[in-house]
């Protein structure tokens, strides 16, 4: 209830009227996974300095068109975060600055929901640069592709089941194969795949196994057919 | 634009990093969900797949025929060749590169190494492969030409010149044979026949050097492949052979300059088996046949190759351990008959012995008892293991007179057993080694002609080819788990059905051949066989042979005989895996074909 008010008063506050169609209804029936990545984790301090978007339509990921975006940072890149995305301050210093990659990242996502993993993070980071450059927060819808998996894993669990939610464990438990973590390219396009695997999985009411820990995936599907002899 | 998209996985190795590129811009990701239709059978497909994770089945009338799993594509057929018939269908959640049809179609089309991938036919293929391998290992050597090698020159001497004029000749022109014209016809003379005229026979310096030369000049042409010339040097014991070009003897080419090339020594072999005065000299050499087989392989020679080699010089070993286990009342009066895969000229790695005796008339039954138990524990001894079905010289069935053995023919066809139609398989392929060959065509005679009398018992015969498909499960079950873990057997799978199904094909035309590439070939030429399915068949059957030979050479190493068939779709690389799918789906087709010439749906 709080966000609908803050969002019909966002749209009547937006100082830049050419991005009104954020407050569109969406008619795609698609949906975006996104990822930043940023010289660190807070962010009051830190910066974007890479963004990814991919849309996802059905159960295709539309790798062909994404969004991919190099930023330069208004703040210092911190060793720590430097590590483990590994850009360095030369490789983001030719990029375009937030306030020129932010309007064409807008128009990529339109009003189509928001879609990632801890996604929350993300989109603190992005409202951080919107609320600057508009004066209102992102209204777009946002899906958490890790509740997604809490869901199938462990919403029948009984209390104090221990969970496990790391991005790398829930791609093994879905048999992804492994990829170059921390590009966000690459982040956004495995969050894509799990979330593709896991929204189907809902749609057949199919579970995740926890007894094997890390492993199998059940189908629940009509049994394969027989190979044997 | 994934990155993670392999680019190292083929065909897209053949790509260059701007055409990587273009398929990165371009690809989608698809998810399929588990029993969805990703391909249907009358629709073209818009898409190259290639899994990421999952599982995919190919089906066919509804029968699953292969199982994909990751970075296994899809279906390079239905893609640029629009054949419709297979369906695909997820068998498990299923993640899967989606690459357009008009950038793979383009880059087939700018880029040809990626465009072989993309062939139809398995031969063309399997070209394709070969062609990017060359220049690696002794094949290279082997299908080097032989004017590539080194040779002699070609000088000639008349026939009425004196031996001493020839080792002048020799000397001046620092070689060590020479070409002798002698009316119509050209011998040759080398240093070691001057030599032994002289020391061993006390020839005087003026006998005419027609009176030591020898004629039985075995020539190649200067543009034939150095395989060729390894070939002709073990088959006839030479260790020289003339080289013409443009019909002219042009030159002289002797191991020693093959040496140069190449690292084998298999024609070195036949000199040793000549020499052999007991069954113990013909041990090592035995053992050296086989040793050379896997060094052969490991150095890149093609399967068919080695096989060809091997058997040539096998069928020497047999031929002369006949001669020195056998007494005279056999030697002067029997046909060593050598039948199955090494009859062919198919066996690289000794599996068992096929081989029998047939003799124009009856002998004494003491020298039969004794020649029989003798022979097969020679070639036991020789490393050749027994043949569990007992098709071998010792078993009286497959060592008589003729005349009866022809009767048993008649018999086994007529009222056949369970065992008939195997005896008969293996008789068909059957070789004369040595003496009396005569009576092996008699033989074979009867039975192109007692099995090709009526059309009943051809197609009894030919029906075997159905032996390891059941209606449609087994065969089926084998190629279902291409992709699997489990092992599948080559030669139930694949080599059986083509090798039996192409007997059955030539003893209805009357092929003498014995070997399945030769048969093939003839069938081709006379019309039996489509062109199209000949050179599909034979592709598949050398790359079923290829993998067999790598199953059979492990199994030995392993120690693990009862496993020389089989093979994990695990172990072999991705384009490995594509072209067994093919090959397979080729057996197929052929069964198909089979069962439908010899009207085999009325059993």
């Amino acid at each position: 209830m709080f966000r609908f008010i803050r969002h019909t008063i966002d749209r009547f506050v937006i100082q830049d009227t050419s991005f009104k169609f954020l407050y569109d209804r969406d008619e795609t029936g698609e949906v975006v996974s996104l990822d930043c990545e940023t010289t660190g984790f807070d962010p009051w301090i830190d910066d974007v300095i890479s963004v990814a978007a991919i849309k996802i339509k059905d159960n295709r990921i539309l790798t062909h068109q994404s969004f991919n975006a190099l930023v330069k940072p208004e703040a210092e890149m911190r060793p720590e975060a430097m590590k483990v995305h590994r850009l360095l301050q030369r490789d983001v210093a030719s990029a375009k600055p937030m306030a020129e990659v932010l309007p064409d990242l807008l128009r990529f996502i339109g009003s189509r929901p928001i879609m990632g993993y801890w996604i929350d993070f993300d989109m603190s980071m992005l409202d951080k640069y919107v609320l600057h450059h508009l004066g209102v927060r992102l209204p777009n819808e946002r899906v958490e592709v890790s509740k997604l998996y809490y869901d199938r894993k462990y919403g029948d669990a009984p209390q104090g089941t221990q969970l496990d939610l790391r991005f790398d464990v829930i791609r093994k438990d879905l048999k992804l194969p492994p990829i170059n973590q921390h590009d966000a390219h690459e982040d956004a396009l495995l969050a894509a795949k799990m979330y593709v695997i896991l929204k189907d999985m809902k749609a057949r009411g199919v579970r995740i196994p926890r007894t094997a820990g890390i492993g199998g995936v059940s189908t629940g599907a009509a049994p394969r057919p027989m190979h044997g002899f | 634009m994934p990155q993670s998209f392999d680019s190292r996985n083929p065909p897209f190795d053949r790509l260059n990093a701007a055409e990587i590129d273009t398929l990165r811009q371009g690809m989608d990701i698809g998810y399929f969900a588990p029993g969805q239709v990703i391909v249907a059978a009358d629709q073209p497909a818009q898409f190259f797949h290639v899994i990421i994770k999952g599982m995919v089945e190919e089906r066919r009338d509804g029968e699953v025929e292969h199982v994909l799993e990751a970075k296994d594509s899809f279906d390079a057929r239905a893609l640029i060749h629009g054949k419709p018939g297979s369906e695909f269908v997820a068998a498990e959640e299923t993640l899967c590169y989606l690459l357009p049809k008009d950038i793979v179609v383009e880059l087939t089309q700018s880029n040809p190494a990626f465009g072989a991938f993309f062939y139809s036919e398995i031969s063309r293929k399997l070209d394709a492969m070969a062609q990017g391998r060359e220049g690696q290992g002794v094949e290279s050597v082997l299908r080097a030409r032989i004017s590539e090698a080194r040779l002699q020159p070609a000088v000639f001497i008349d026939g009425t010149a004196t031996i001493k004029d020839a080792a002048m000749a020799m000397q001046d022109n620092h070689t060590n044979a020479l070409f002798v014209r002698e009316a119509e016809r050209v011998g040759v003379v080398t240093g070691m026949n001057l030599a032994k005229a002289v020391l061993n026979k006390a020839k005087a310096g003026t006998t005419p050097v027609k009176e030591v030369c020898h004629f039985d000049v075995v020539a190649v042409d200067k543009d034939d492949f150095i395989i060729d010339a390894l070939l002709l040097m073990t088959r006839h014991n030479k260790r020289r052979l003339a080289v013409r070009e443009d019909g002219e003897l042009v030159g002289m080419l002797e191991d020693i300059g093959i040496l140069g090339l190449f690292a084998g020594n298999s024609q070195l072999i036949p000199g040793r088996i000549d020499r052999a005065k007991s069954i113990a000299d013909l041990e090592t050499t035995a053992s050296d046949i086989q040793a050379q087989v896997e060094r052969l392989h490991r150095q890149g020679v093609k399967a068919d190759l080695i096989a060809e080699i091997t058997s040539d010089l096998n069928r020497r070993l047999f031929a002369k351990l006949f001669e020195l286990t056998a007494p005279k009342s056999i030697l002067s009066k029997g046909c060593l008959m050598i039948m199955g895969s090494e009859g062919r000229g198919e066996q690289t790695v000794r599996t068992d012995q096929d081989n029998g005796l047939l003799i124009s008339g009856p002998v004494a039954e003491e020298d039969l008892i004794a020649f029989r138990k003798l022979f097969t524990s020679a070639l036991e001894r020789l490393g050749f293991p027994p043949c569990p079905g007992n098709i071998m010289v010792r078993n009286p069935i497959w060592s008589m007179p003729v005349e009866d053995f022809i009767r048993q023919i008649k018999g086994w066809v007529i009222a056949p057993d369970e065992n008939t139609p195997m005896y008969l398989a293996i008789l068909a392929d059957a070789i004369a080694v040595g003496r009396n060959p005569e009576l092996l065509s008699r033989a074979k005679e009867a039975l192109f002609d007692v099995l090709r009398g009526e059309k009943i018992h051809l197609a009894h015969f030919a029906k075997a080819v159905d032996m390891f498909s059941g209606s449609g499960g087994m065969l089926n079950a084998l190629m279902a788990s291409v992709g699997r873990e489990d092992s599948i057997n080559l030669k139930k799978a694949g080599i059986f059905p083509i090798v039996h199904g192409i007997r059955s094909y030539a003893i209805e035309k009357g092929v003498r051949e014995t070997g399945t590439l030769a048969r093939i070939d003839e069938l081709a030429g006379m019309g039996a066989l489509e062109a199209d399915m000949a050179k599909e068949l034979a592709g598949a059957f050398r790359f079923l042979m290829e993998l067999r030979l790598r199953s059979q050479l492990a199994a030995v190493k392993h120690g693990n005989p009862e496993a020389e068939a089989d093979i994990k779709p695990s172990e072999l690389t991705t384009l490995e895996r594509d072209l067994l799918r093919d090959a397979l789906r080729v057996v197929k087709e052929f069964r198909e074909l089979v069962r439908a010439h010899f009207n085999l749906r009325m059993f």
